[in-house]
């Protein structure tokens, strides 16, 4: 089916499935099938924050002070988180709106990439500060193997996805050839590529970026690098929101809220999703170990953190109905819960400076001795 | 409870005594919680640990199965949760409760 910017045929968006219905005409929200979205786009407005608005001049210093091992950690860390936000800033835009069929969800998936690129600047910022010349940091995360692996990974149902509809939309249902390859073409293969990338979106929003926080937490238990804690801090409210929009898509297809066939499907792939998750978990812990092989820090080691991935793991695939396979009872990583706490997230204007006021403040302190060869 | 309530002693005790209800957390451990907070903060001022990251209904962190009884939201649940469950951070108990924690 082809896509339209403004679908002309008279459709009840009431009556149609999330998506792989007719394309989205008036953009209304009146009305919902699915309210849900239309909340959560509330919430994630009610959220809007600027990584300018944090000052993380401080970090600065605190950064000259760790050990090579805990450069090393810290800065691939935020490769890998910048890695996850570059995706995201995109890929829901490009692979959903073009077969979304609610107005509600389309909006909420608009607003979600919006944030995702707040999230992406906001490591502009951070690193701007650390490096006078950040381009090393951005640079190596193309070429870097570990974090290649990842990404291969993570854009992998993006890209089937992507590719898949484009052929459905340009030539229809059918057998397609591609450079020599045939690949069928209907409703059924698409909404599987669809299943599927949902449950590996809701693998990096839910499980991903819960393993790359816990390391910056861990620097900010120890009192450093604050001002990059609290910026994360801002994206992991954010991100709690996202896991809750990934998992209402998936239980609503899964429960028969939704579209019939997608609930087949959801049985019928079950084994498959399962095994996304496994993956993501697996993936995190070979990250872990890259990330502490010069050493661990205070607070943190590959072990612990392991861990830690097995706990949130166990509580993501039981939200979606899955099975809980680690043994891990308890959160190895008690304060976790501090930092993920949204109360304590509220950029206080009277606690950390606005850093674009700071630039004028610092102009504007000039000392005696700046006019000390200044004769009258 | 604990002893932080506002009302003084000379008011009627049923007023506050309509407000607390019992929670069973298994068939050995109950304990007594309030209306006046959430029954996150209730488990929590008696040491019970509850899994949490928002506190405010949106992500889903502290999931819990409701066997028995009623609860109320103060804030809208963004968070999916099923027919047989609550979520602490943003419920109060309307009725005595039987839960399982995760
Ligand atoms: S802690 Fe987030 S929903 Fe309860
Ligand atoms: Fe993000
Ligand atoms: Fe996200």
């Amino acid at each position: 089916m082809k896509y339209t910017t403004f679908n002309q045929q008279n459709s009840n968006p009431l009556a149609e499935p999330m998506f792989f219905g007719n394309p989205v005409n008036v953009a209304r929200y009146d009305q919902q099938k699915h309210q849900i979205f239309e909340k959560l786009i509330e919430k994630q407005i009610s959220f809007f924050w600027r990584p300018e608005e944090v000052d993380v001049s401080k970090d600065r210093v605190d950064f000259q002070k760790l050990s090579d091992s805990e450069k090393h950690i810290f800065i691939s860390n935020l490769k890998y988180q910048t890695l996850l936000d570059s995706v995201q800033g995109r890929s829901p835009n490009i692979a959903f709106l073009p077969i979304v069929s609610l107005p509600e969800l389309e909006t909420w998936i608009e607003t979600w990439s919006f944030f995702e690129t707040i999230h992406s600047r906001s490591y502009t910022h951070i690193l701007r500060n650390l490096f006078s010349d950040p381009s090393a940091v951005f640079e190596d995360i193309v070429l870097n193997e570990e974090i290649r692996r990842r990404a291969t990974d993570i854009s992998r149902y993006y890209d089937d996805l992507i590719f898949l509809t484009q052929l459905w939309q340009t030539q229809g249902e059918g057998m397609h050839q591609v450079d020599g390859v045939t690949y069928p073409v209907n409703l059924r293969e698409l909404k599987k590529k669809l299943y599927l990338c949902m449950n590996s979106v809701n693998a990096l929003e839910a499980i991903r970026f819960y393993v790359s926080f816990a390391c910056t937490f861990a620097f900010a238990e120890r009192e450093l690098m604050e001002g990059n804690s609290k910026i994360i801090r801002l994206i992991a409210r954010d991100e709690n929101l996202h896991l809750t929009s990934t998992q209402h898509i998936l239980n609503l297809w899964a429960r028969g809220k939704d579209d019939p066939q997608m609930q087949e499907i959801a049985e019928e792939c079950q084994d498959e999703a399962r095994a996304i998750f496994m993956n993501a978990v697996e993936q995190e812990k070979q990250w872990a170990e890259y990330l502490f092989q010069h050493g661990s820090m205070i607070g943190l080691n590959k072990d612990i953190l392991c861990q830690y991935v097995e706990f949130i793991a166990n509580h993501r695939m039981a939200a979606i109905g899955l099975d809980t396979p680690f043994e891990v009872k308890s959160n190895p990583l008690p304060w976790m819960n501090n930092y993920l706490n949204s109360d304590n997230v509220q950029v206080a204007p009277q606690e950390s400076e606005i850093s674009s006021y700071l630039v004028g403040q610092i102009d504007s302190e000039v000392s005696v001795d700046d006019f000390g060869d200044f004769d009258l | 409870m604990t002893s932080e309530t506002s009302i003084s002693d000379d008011q009627p005790a049923q007023m506050t005594q309509d407000d607390r209800f019992v929670i069973h957390l298994d068939e050995q451990t109950s304990l007594t919680c309030s209306k006046d907070k959430t029954l996150l903060e209730s488990l929590e001022a008696q040491q019970v640990d509850v899994h949490y990251h928002c506190r405010e209904g949106f992500c889903g962190a502290c999931r819990t199965k409701l066997l028995e009884g009623e609860v109320e939201y103060v804030t809208d649940p963004l968070a999916f949760i099923d027919d047989d469950e609550i979520l602490p951070c943003c419920c109060v108990p309307v009725s005595d409760l039987k839960i399982r924690l995760a």
